[in-house]
């Protein structure tokens, strides 16, 4: 079932420009209204490949003890309220020694709050030296914002007046808001958005926005919907493909019956899936197989998912060209990071297993040739408070992140460094940040580099008009 | 095969106005509840416009056909036996449901687990085995005794969540399953028993972390962990939005939605759930082998409630460690000094009684058991009967589940014939169908099953193998660019389903029919009673339409199905490998069929 040749490919990518008018006659709708079709050439005079790889740290990443105050004065304030006895660790504080390997130094002429050094944690010293090489940079303080929000505002009652993000502290609703601006049962995300306008230039956009984990409504457009790969490519369905108990007649009517026309709402969904997993998965399977890397994905440390994901997304790009696309949008997801009780236990692993995955994905891209045309960030439900549960921490609101690629200003932070404390006008309490860097503002920093144009930004993002700067500079354009 | 084709156009299928839909309908768009917990869907033609008639059926009402009463089996259990067909035309349905309901547990999850021998401590470390879980759990679902308590313990099971793969202490297995065991005993008393069983119970304490939960202490800054309190509100009882009875968000002043609690409630809350830790007065211990340090302690630690009392601990502490300061949450206001009983007594009676429980939890109950869309109605039927049972009884989950099971949109002809009504049946209950219909058999007795969650090579689902405590997916979840979108339908079920899934979920299922070992362990069926309808397929797929499907087949697919029979020429000289693929492959194609799996 093979049905991607080549002159097809230029005839549905003709075909796929010219229905563009319409394609973005719909968007405007949600957009800013005509100058968006006008810029909307922005993605074809960019032709090259470009992806973006949002990877969802679930259950909201102790950002405290990842980016990590290094310097004596900063790191006591730390320990002090982590619970930690001086510099030895303690509590849910890492000790200041254990950092020394891993410290990444603002550049000359930068300088942060309070002359904040940082390290990363102990466990990155991949990211570490990624930073170093200027391809990776750390995103401070970010997190989800209706516009910009003091401290006061925060606290004052009138919400009209200083609208917050809705439902704070809770994981289901800050990852959909994360993803798509908006609580649970948001329908689309700006990752998903995004490929509604860069569809057009794919030959086949069903590959569009594709995820290695769950359906997560980043990868949700207006017209664009994730397609899902298993770590080891598409799964063959394999009744229909070899026959069902030993006949190819049985088989066949499995596969009629689970793609007949349906009037059963639910019905019809179910075989629609159906279908998309059978026309789909011959033609991935052929893409994929040429496509070996060399680039090693076997986390040393012990089994590691995230690096699965990352590597089957790595493979999809080598197969770019086969898969017919031109823009994509990934998600990749790793859990287990609600660390309210054994945060020293567990929190070094995860972050280490994101270090090798992270790691592995930017050096398969060197691999591929194509580290400049990829960026991989990283999201997650909320910061956690600054202080102590006992030997945890608990939901809060803005975080640290990462972003990296080849095409990234690194080796510099971006955002502002909150304050070591329990009691500043940049956390609402036990270290609970006020994102000074909105999510809308990582996200269109990366939308324009993708090839979005300042125009249609709102589409994507409603409130980008209320922040300082919807180009923070940490991608080169 | 042009490219096109792989871009399915959403909205195929657009529903047509049902009477009042378009008010219902409208109303519910506007004002859609992103926590799912209004489940305000397409009002069904056949709800009554009255909310407060009383829909169940009349006491010994009995199923006019077959059909009937396979469909009410499979909403109350997981299969249609030959036994329990007859059994509820005979008797009728509330007959039944009250005699399934007042039956005593048969076997408990954790008695199977002490006569397996796993609460031994030998070289098999069972102590730490997550695998005897998952197969305890297997063992239960599979077996057909208490059909009807294990279907609702299996609801209340993604409504109370623990997920076993995140338990990391000794006797995690047995832990779990006495939580299983717990929401069996509890399924059919009342609500805040059930509430108050939960949230004292280890595997939760462990889960949520109120165990060992401290008071805060202003020297080093340590202050409650908010964990539980928090998802106690947003999972467990009142949830995110305030509701109306029918499950419809209520609205301020500004036509929005209006939130139940603040973090101030969460931390306030949190107060309540300080202090506890495991009891483990009494317990002896026995040393793992080959350890001279690691006492494994009888498996009742990990079983019994916490507890506040300090002296009861493993390492007792000097002093209560439950809060002493004032408890204030959603309006109320536990004084400081108050202790800890006392304090959980008001916490838990302020949850249960809060206005907002009983549509929150009688929404989710019915989406379980019967459809993801009630109508307002049914919603409000159900809960009504939660705030009182008729006998002025608050929470009582028996007259719930029987309202949930015996109202008319259950049960009705016109819902059967709605192209909205039902849900997507999950894997593990397809899979625990299977098992139960053909009186599936453990040949080693451990039914060694396993966890099934893997989406790549498994089933893509396993009992109380949650990834997180937001269950397997979200009650207002709606499959993005879908049908059901395009019908502004929920579809809870279908975060479950990709391209990958569905693939894997018919190889895996493929291999089960045929008892293939890498997929059932242990596992086996014999189909006698179906091999001898070998030689005539029409009675072959009579028989298995009716038990795994209540003869929701459509004539189309019915023809699909025969015609793959018929194509295998199996006749009397046939061998029994013959005979057997095609009784194999009726299962299958039944089982992989949208009319199977979209249960209505």
């Amino acid at each position: 079932m093979f049905y991607g040749n080549q002159t097809q490919f230029d005839r549905r990518t003709f075909l796929a420009r010219g229905s563009q008018t319409a394609a973005f006659g719909g968007i405007a709708s949600y957009a800013t209204g005509l100058a968006a079709i006008g810029e909307a050439a922005a993605f074809e005079s960019t032709g090259d490949y470009k992806a973006i790889v949002c990877v969802f740290l679930k259950g909201g990443n102790d950002h405290g003890n990842t980016i990590i105050p290094f310097d004596a004065t900063n790191y006591a304030r730390y320990a002090a309220i982590r619970g930690g006895d001086g510099e030895g660790g303690g509590g849910i504080a890492l000790p200041r020694a254990a950092l020394a390997n891993t410290v990444i130094d603002a550049p000359e002429g930068q300088t942060l709050t309070d002359d904040i050094r940082y390290a990363l944690a102990p466990t990155m010293p991949r990211l570490k030296a990624l930073y170093d090489s200027g391809a990776m940079a750390p995103m401070l303080n970010v997190g989800p914002l209706v516009a910009p929000l003091t401290k006061a505002q925060y606290q004052s009652s009138n919400h009209a007046a200083n609208p917050r993000p809705p439902k704070l502290f809770s994981h289901n609703d800050q990852q959909s808001v994360w993803q798509s601006g908006a609580p649970e049962g948001a329908t689309t995300g700006w990752g998903g958005k995004m490929g509604d306008l860069a569809r057009g230039l794919n030959a086949n956009p069903v590959f569009t926005s594709i995820t290695a984990s769950s359906n997560e409504v980043f990868l949700a457009g207006q017209t664009t919907t994730a397609y899902t790969v298993s770590s080891g490519g598409a799964v063959e369905m394999r009744p229909v493909t070899q026959g069902l108990y030993r006949s190819m007649d049985a088989g066949d009517a499995l596969r009629q019956l689970i793609t007949a026309q349906r009037n059963h709402v639910l019905e019809a969904d179910y075989t629609r899936m159906a279908k998309r997993s059978l026309d789909a998965q011959a033609f991935v399977a052929n893409a994929l197989a040429p496509i070996e890397l060399s680039t090693n994905f076997d986390d040393p440390a012990g089994n590691n998912r995230l690096a699965s994901q990352l590597q089957i997304v790595a493979r999809l790009i080598g197969a770019r060209q086969a898969l017919g696309v031109k823009r994509q949008v990934f998600v990749v997801t790793t859990g287990g990071f609600d660390t309210h009780d054994n945060l020293i236990d567990n929190h070094g692993g995860l972050l280490g297993g994101i270090d090798f995955a992270m790691d592995a994905f930017y050096r398969a891209t060197v691999e591929l040739g194509i580290a400049s045309n990829v960026t991989a960030f990283t999201a997650s439900d909320f910061g956690r408070t600054l202080s102590s549960n006992g030997d945890g921490s608990d939901h809060g609101w803005g975080s640290h992140h990462f972003v990296v690629g080849g095409a990234v200003n690194g080796g510099r932070f971006y955002g502002t460094a909150p304050q070591v404390s329990i009691e500043s006008d940049d956390q609402v309490g036990r270290g609970r940040l006020l994102p000074a860097m909105a999510v809308d503002q990582l996200a269109s920093t990366l939308a324009l580099w993708f090839g979005v144009s300042p125009s249609e930004l709102p589409g994507l993002l409603p409130n980008i008009g209320r922040f300082d700067g919807a180009d923070l500079g940490f991608m080169k354009r | 095969m042009t490219t096109d084709t792989l871009e399915t156009t959403p909205g195929d299928i657009d529903v047509a106005p049902q009477p009042d839909r378009q008010e219902v309908g409208g109303r519910h768009r506007s004002h859609r509840l992103n926590a799912g917990v209004a489940l305000a869907g397409l009002a069904v033609a056949a709800c009554s416009t009255d909310e407060t008639d009383e829909l169940l059926i009349t006491e010994g009402q009995k199923p006019t056909s077959e059909a009937e009463a396979a469909r009410f089996l499979l909403h109350a259990g997981m299969a249609v036996t030959g036994d329990n067909l007859s059994a509820v035309q005979d008797q009728g349905y509330e007959r039944w449901l009250s005699r399934e309901m007042n039956a005593p547990v048969a076997l408990k999850g954790t008695e199977w687990l002490t006569r397996q021998g796993y609460d031994e401590v030998n070289e098999e470390n069972y102590f730490f085995s997550r695998s005897i879980g998952d197969n305890a759990l297997w063992q239960q679902l599979m077996t057909r005794e208490n059909g009807v308590r294990k279907r609702a313990a299996l609801a209340l099971s993604e409504f109370f969540v623990v997920g076993l793969s995140a338990l990391n202490y000794d006797w995690r297995s047995q832990s779990i399953v006495h939580y299983w065991d717990t929401l069996n005993e509890h399924a059919f008393g009342t609500y805040r028993e059930l509430l108050e069983a939960v949230s004292l119970h280890p595997a939760m304490g462990f889960y949520l972390n109120t165990k060992g939960n401290r008071k805060a202490d202003p020297k080093s800054g340590r202050e409650p962990d908010e964990n539980y309190s928090r998802e106690v509100m947003q999972l467990f009882s009142i949830g995110l939005f305030q509701l109306n009875m029918d499950g419809t968000p209520k609205l301020d002043g500004s036509g929005n939605p209006i939130e139940t609690y603040t973090n101030d409630d969460v931390v306030g809350l949190a107060r309540v759930f300080t202090g506890y830790d495991l009891d483990y007065s009494g317990l002896d211990y026995k040393l793992r082998p080959g350890s001279t340090n690691h006492k494994v302690y009888d498996p009742a630690y990990a079983q019994r409630p916490m507890t506040t009392d300090v002296t009861k601990w493993r390492w007792p502490a000097r002093s209560s460690q439950h809060s002493d300061l004032e408890k204030a949450f959603l309006g109320t206001v536990i004084p400081a000094g108050t202790g800890p009983e006392e304090s959980l007594r008001i916490a838990l009676d302020t949850l249960a009684n809060h206005p907002n429980t009983a549509p929150f939890f009688a929404s989710q109950m019915i989406q379980r058991l019967v459809t993801s869309n009630p109508s307002p109605a049914y919603v409000a039927r159900v809960a009504n009967v939660f705030a009182d049972n008729g006998q002025g009884v608050r929470g009582d989950l028996k007259a719930v589940f029987k309202a949930v099971l015996l109202d008319e949109e259950a049960l009705s002809q016109q819902t059967l014939a709605s192209p909205t009504f039902g849900k997507m049946r999950e894997p593990m209950l397809t899979l625990a169908q299977w098992a139960q219909t053909f009186d599936a058999v453990s040949e080693t007795k451990r039914y060694k099953v396993g966890d099934l969650s893997n989406a790549s090579n498994r089933l893509g689902q396993s009992p109380m193998r949650s990834p997180s405590v937001f269950n397997f997916f979200r009650p207002g979840f709606i499959p993005p660019n879908s049908n059901a979108s395009a019908n502004d339908l929920y579809a809870p079920e279908f975060a479950l389903l990709n391209e990958s899934s569905i693939a894997t979920g018919i190889n895996f299922m493929m291999s089960v029919i045929e008892g293939r070992q890498w997929a059932t362990g242990d596992i086996k069926v014999s189909y006698a009673e179906e091999l001898e309808l070998a030689t005539d397929p029409q009675a072959l797929l009579d028989r298995l339409d009716l038990r795994l499907t209540a003869n929701q087949l459509s004539s189309e697919a019915r023809g699909i199905i025969l015609g793959a029979l018929q194509s295998r020429n199996v006749d009397a000289a046939s061998s029994d490998t013959d005979k057997l693929r095609l009784v194999h492959t009726a299962v299958m194609l039944i089982m992989a069929a949208p009319e199977y799996v979209v249960q209505k």
